[in-house]
């Protein structure tokens, strides 16, 4: 064995770092293998099964070194893992939302159809939706904790959080492999679950956490078509609407600023592979008790922002959810109610954007380009021009509205004397940021389009 | 003859107008026919699907070249087949036909294509789709590359019945994501690797570990494909394929297409300096020569062994003909052309708008540009298996075409011009991989074990498996549980590792003259003599110096300059043998291969005028020792052939016998010759006698030394004629270097040493 570490580091040439790889002889270490019952690791879990039904619930023990942390051992017929399972009473507050909210808003989260927003293996599953709403009791709730990033074929989810609603609760069921080899059985034990829910709710699931556990279903040869649920991944509602308003959309941020959630001592989801590695080395559990805090967390927040757009959804908006007070918020909620069609939700919050005094130019602009798309060219010419109010007073160099204004004169009213005067603010605009100079390409080249514009409006106004 | 026009009626007619001219002839040395061809068919099979009959007929093609017929069967039989047969020979046939054919007769079955480049692949897609609309079936082929918008890769995963994509993409992309490709690996039939030649050294032997990988994840589907390969001619087809493939496979090397008469001529530029061996520009003779051929009005390529020769030529030819033909029909094609101009090219080649084409050897590949009539190469292109190939490029199947060679004044060109049975007698080289060099194993290895987890009992490679999980088990990247290896770390191995680059970690050169960008790269070995700071790295013809180099980070930044010198390093190398695996004595000669380190510590550099070559100045560089293991191969001379020859002698002797082998050894591998390295040494070490040594520069070796080993005599015997019929008097660049580097008395005293210890025959 050290013959070829020596062969291989004479390869790479690199002597001296002979002695860091080796492990230290002095130190005892255990694995989690060695452990479990001085059992051959990953061979055990077979014999020691015992006998169950179809519907048989597994059985769970206590184990010594992990009952501190309320995690019991679980023998699946396809063998251990470890699992936590923590109840909620259904009056339980997450933030500014309460659990006994979902019921309400649970039904109009049927609004996400759209083929962009349900991963649905056939068309027909939006209608489907749209006649069955989700009830309180068949959705599920998923977040994974994994080895590595991307969903490649070598990053293990060693920690699998579900929860649901059941009764008058809600179940957080997560699950945690001792190693590698047990996530066959933690994997089965999932596919016992899934039949009984019919939409699936994750943050960023849509990308990262359901195709790679399908990938870990296929890996571990239960087939590439388990569970086919309708996805409500809520990633990119909350980018929709959160994008120009907070730092950053992670769950995190968008808990602590829209959903009165503040984490204390949180375990960065980055850390979270070394707290297993570490794990792994020595089979001491102490360092995964955060990963488990930090898990259960963000399977709360999962509800509590599940209820935040049902609310919103629902036309809650000034009741159970407060009515977003930034005014790039408010027009974003808005148009995203009306794409979703939740019309009658989202009228109230446009008309207040209208009645605003002030706002940042690209609010305006929003709103106009809807308006445009609808033939509102009135209401559209009048939030165009309190945005290049706004852009002149404020110096911000967006030139869009009076963009905007000027391929209307031009165009629709045939005015070019307006048109070129807006084209000359806009250039003006333009250049006196002080970023509009020669490094920033995409500056340059609207420049160059402005003076062309300016060109041809001349040209044409003199002809006519 | 046309009176008016001064052009010839056909080809043949103006190649024997061209004998008669004396002052041309005296500079060729060789002129070889090969009489024209006929071809060789065989009736369509019977088993043909008769949409794909009558598709084939639709096109003209009634029967099958007997290559293509055997390789069919053979296929049908179910063996793993590799087709070999010269450019132009309807070789594609060979693999396109079962695979369509299976595909005709079960929906569900996929395959998968592997070219080296991407716009082969592109070239694939194009042909296969035609075949397949003029059959209308419903056979969906894509290419999956890093062109592939994000958008339509998931229906190409699901529905691409042919896959076409190359090693690269199959290393970082397809294989780390298998289970997005459950039904490709679930239903393949056949994978299909074309240009297996170009599959070879340390990129081959990387290659050869991603079909490792690919074979595993199809056995986790329950699939076991066929391979179908494709290569020109080399020396060991067969045996290249079974090491990269991990198979047996059956050889279809009987061609069967027709080939008109085919002139292949011999040209090597005149004398001009007897004394110091100087032979005219080998860049003005090729363009006399492809000048006189675009006059004619004769489509041709030319070939150009570097970028910037191409350029030149370009430029030379684009004068020449100026006035007698339109502007855009003379073109370049070279690498860093892009895309779309790349297309335009061949497409202008093959519907013959463009008359002529100077290219690199990026159009040696296969490539469509329809069959040219003459081809002018600059300089031999480094292997008998390239020059075939290039010349390839023109031949048609009814009429005559012609290939001049013309010799650059490099010791392997004059050999090869002044040789020529050993040229047209010669089976082509012989491609060789090393897939368990350590080194490249341990890193597929890791990528493999990402994949799927290693099992007790498994084979990967020769290397005891056991051995290295272990190893990556104690470096904290796999996790055992049982009897079974995972994959237990955060990175993404297949990131890390490129299957082209020699050496992985090479220096990037940032030009700092106009914002930052990136200009090249230089390999690690390479980096401290030519990137060193106050150093002159000249880049497409334009000279920069090193500022800074960063050698922790492998960055080098460099400025654009001009000045008139150049700079040179001194390299300081001390050789050690660990470990001596084979030994055999030949006269008075000693040779062994075996395992050696080398130690290379660029000491100072020196400043050196242009044109002039005087010494200008000079200075130190400070930079950290490069150690390198791996294979080499030396031989020492005894001292009876020893004695008597005093210290300088025996340096300047073996100076020019080094430099004569480190131009001829390529003869016998198929590799770039910056890959083998040669050191002479008076009194080695190891040895204690006057020692040449050549070693692998690569990491643990690709086999290059160890091939040497086998031809050693044949080696010396080369190398001793060529010496001796080399016209020069005392040394020259052609033989053992100019004198000013091995001295007045260099070549005599090198091809005395060769007598004395009886080398070669």
């Amino acid at each position: 064995m050290s013959a070829f570490r020596d062969r291989f580091n004479r390869l790479r040439g690199s002597v001296g770092a002979e002695a860091e790889g080796a492990v230290p002889a002095a130190v005892e270490i255990h694995t989690p293998e060695q452990i479990l019952d001085g059992a051959p690791a990953g061979e055990a879990p077979e014999a020691a099964a015992p006998p169950t039904s179809d519907h048989a619930v597994p059985e769970q023990t206590a184990l010594p070194e992990w009952e501190p942390y309320g995690v019991r051992l679980v023998r699946h017929e396809a063998g251990e893992f470890l699992l936590k399972e923590t109840r909620f009473p259904i009056t339980h507050r997450h933030g500014i939302h309460a659990f006994t909210e979902w019921t309400a808003a649970a039904p109009s989260l049927a609004a996400f159809h759209g083929d962009e927003l349900v991963i649905g293996p056939d068309p027909c599953s939006a209608d489907e939706m749209q006649e069955n709403p989700p009830v309180p009791h068949d959705v599920l709730f998923l977040d994974l904790e994994t080895t590595g990033l991307g969903v490649g074929a070598g990053n293990v989810p060693f920690m699998l959080g579900i929860s649901y609603f059941e009764g008058n609760e809600y179940v957080v069921r997560q699950s945690l492999i001792r190693h590698p080899a047990e996530e066959r059985a933690m994997l089965a034990d999932l596919k016992d679950r899934l039949p009984q829910f019919r939409y699936l709710v994750t943050y960023n699931g849509r990308t990262f956490d359901w195709p790679l556990v399908q990938s870990r279903f296929i890996l571990n040869g239960f087939g590439s078509r388990v569970w086919e649920p309708l996805h409500l991944d809520f990633l990119h509602p909350s980018r929709t609407i959160w994008r120009n308003t907070l730092v950053s959309c992670k769950l995190s941020r968008v808990e602590e600023e829209r959903l009165g959630v503040f984490r204390q001592d949180d375990l960065p989801g980055s850390e979270a592979p070394g707290r297993y590695f570490a794990y792994l080395a020595d089979g001491n559990p102490e360092p995964l008790a955060d990963v488990f805090r930090h898990n259960e967390i963000d399977m709360l927040s999962l509800a509590a922002l599940a209820i935040r757009f049902g609310h919103l959804l629902a036309g809650h908006i000034g009741q159970e959810v407060p009515v977003p007070t930034e005014p790039e918020e408010l027009v974003r909620t808005g148009l995203w109610l009306e794409k979703m069609g939740a019309v009658a939700s989202a009228e109230p919050l446009l008309h207040s954007v209208r009645g605003l005094d002030h706002a940042p130019p690209s609010v305006w602009n929003r709103l106009a380009e809807r308006d445009k798309r609808l033939g509102l060219w009135e209401e559209a010419v009048s939030l165009w021009r309190k945005s290049a109010a706004a852009a002149e007073q404020t110096g911000i160099p967006s030139t869009e509205a009076h963009i905007e204004l000027s391929m209307y004169f031009e165009h629709r009213t045939k005015e070019i004397s307006f048109a070129l005067a807006y084209a000359r603010a806009a250039l003006e605009l333009a250049l006196q940021h002080p970023l509009s100079g020669r490094a920033n390409s995409k500056r340059r080249k609207e420049i160059d389009a402005l003076r062309h514009r300016i060109d041809r409006l001349v040209r044409k106004a003199a002809k006519s | 003859m046309n009176r008016w026009t001064g052009r010839a009626s056909d080809l043949d007619e103006w190649l024997e107008e061209l004998k008669q001219e004396p002052e041309l002839m005296d500079n060729v040395t060789h002129w070889h026919t090969i009489p024209p061809r006929e071809a060789r068919t065989a009736p369509l099979p019977e088993d043909l699907d008769p949409q794909l009959a009558d598709a084939l007929r639709s096109r003209g093609v009634d029967e099958l070249y007997v290559h293509q017929s055997l390789a069919y069967r053979a296929v049908r039989e179910g063996k793993h087949v590799v087709a070999v047969t010269p450019t132009a020979s309807g070789k594609t046939m060979c693999y396109n036909l079962p695979v369509l054919q299976s595909l005709l007769e079960n929906d569900d079955g996929r395959a998968l294509y592997m070219f080296p480049t991407k716009a082969l692949a592109q070239d694939q897609v194009a042909e296969l789709q035609k075949l397949a609309d003029l059959m209308g079936a419903p056979i969906k082929t894509h290419t999956y590359d890093g062109d592939t918008p994000p958008t339509v890769r998931q229906a190409i995963r699901n529905a691409g019945h042919i896959v076409v994509t190359n090693p690269d993409m199959l290393h970082s992309a397809i294989l780390p994501h298998h289970t997005k490709w459950v039904k490709l690996f679930e239903n393949i039939r056949y994978i299909v690797i074309d240009e297996l030649h170009a599959y070879r050294g340390v990129f081959g032997s990387h290659v050869a570990n991603v079909i490792r990988r690919l074979k595993r994840i199809c056995k986790f589907y329950g699939s076991s494909p066929q391979f179908i390969c494709a290569s020109a001619t080399i020396d060991n087809p067969q045996e290249h394929a079974e090491r990269l493939i991990g198979e047996s496979v059956a050889l279809v090397n009987d061609n069967g297409a027709p080939m008109g008469e085919k002139h292949f001529v011999f040209y090597n530029p005149p004398v001009v300096n007897e004394q110091l061996g100087i032979r005219r520009s080998s860049v003005l003779e090729t363009r006399k020569l492809a000048g006189m051929l675009l006059k004619q009005g004769v489509q041709t390529i030319v070939f150009a062994r570097s970028r910037v020769r191409v350029e030149l030529l370009l430029t030379y030819l684009q004068e020449l003909v100026k006035d007698k033909i339109g502007d855009r029909t003379i073109r370049g094609y070279r690498g860093g052309y892009l895309p779309k101009l790349r297309r335009e090219i061949e497409r202008g080649l093959r519907n013959g708008e463009i008359r002529g084409v100077v290219s690199t050897n990026a159009l040696e590949l296969g490539i469509d540009i329809g069959q040219l009539q003459a081809c002018v190469l600059n300089g031999y292109p480094g292997t008998v298996a390239s020059t075939w190939q290039q010349s390839g490029r023109a031949g048609r199947r009814q009429t005559s075409s012609v290939t001049f060679m013309v010799a650059s004044s490099n010791p392997l060109d004059q050999y090869i011009i002044q040789n020529p049975d050993f040229f047209f007698n010669r089976p082509p080289e012989r491609a060789l991989i090393h897939p368990d060099n350590l080194l490249i194993l341990i890193d597929h290895v890791k990528c493999a074990a990402y994949e799927l987890p290693f099992q007790a009992g498994e084979q990967f490679g020769s290397e005891t498996l056991e051995d290295m999980l272990e190893f990556l088990v104690e470096e904290k990247v796999l996790h055992r549980s049982g009897s079974r290896w995972y994959w237990m770390e955060q990175s993404f191995p297949a990131h890390g590792i490129s299957l082209r680059s020699a050496a992985q970690e090479n220096f990037i050169i940032i030009d700092l003259s106009e914002g930052s960008r990136v200009l090249g790269e230089v390999d690690r070995f390479s980096a401290p003599t030519l990137i060193h700071e106050e150093a002159i790295y000249i880049h497409e013809g334009v000279q920069y110096q090193v500022e800074k180099l960063d050698y922790a980070e492998k960055k080098a930044y460099v400025r654009e300059v001009d000045v008139d010198y150049y700079t040179d390093a001194n390299l300081a190398v001390e050789l050690k043998v660990l470990h001596a695996d084979k030994e055999r004595v030949s006269g008075e000669i000693v040779r062994t291969y075996g395992e050696v380190t080398v130690n290379a510590k660029a000491t100072i550099f020196k400043k050196i005028r242009l044109r002039t070559h005087e010494n200008i100045g000079s200075g130190p560089i400070h930079l950290p020792e490069e150690e390198l293991h791996t294979s080499g191969y030396w031989f020492a001379f005894s001292e009876e052939a020893a004695a008597g020859k005093g210290t300088n002698e025996m340096q300047c002797a073996l100076l020019g016998i080094a430099n004569v082998l480190v131009h001829i050894a390529p003869i016998y591998l198929m590799c770039d010759p910056l890959d083998i390295r040669v050191v002479p040494q008076v009194k080695a070490v190891h040895t204690q006698r006057p020692t040449i040594y050549f070693y692998d520069r690569y990491p643990g070796g690709i086999g290059l030394s160890e091939r040497l080993f086998e031809v050693h005599d044949e080696l010396l015997t080369r190398a001793k004629r060529l010496i001796q019929h080399c016209t020069c008097l005392s040394g020259c660049p052609a033989c053992v270097g100019p004198i000013e580097e091995v001295g007045l008395l260099g070549k005599t005293q090198a091809l005395k040493l060769l007598e004395e210890a009886g080398a070669g025959r």
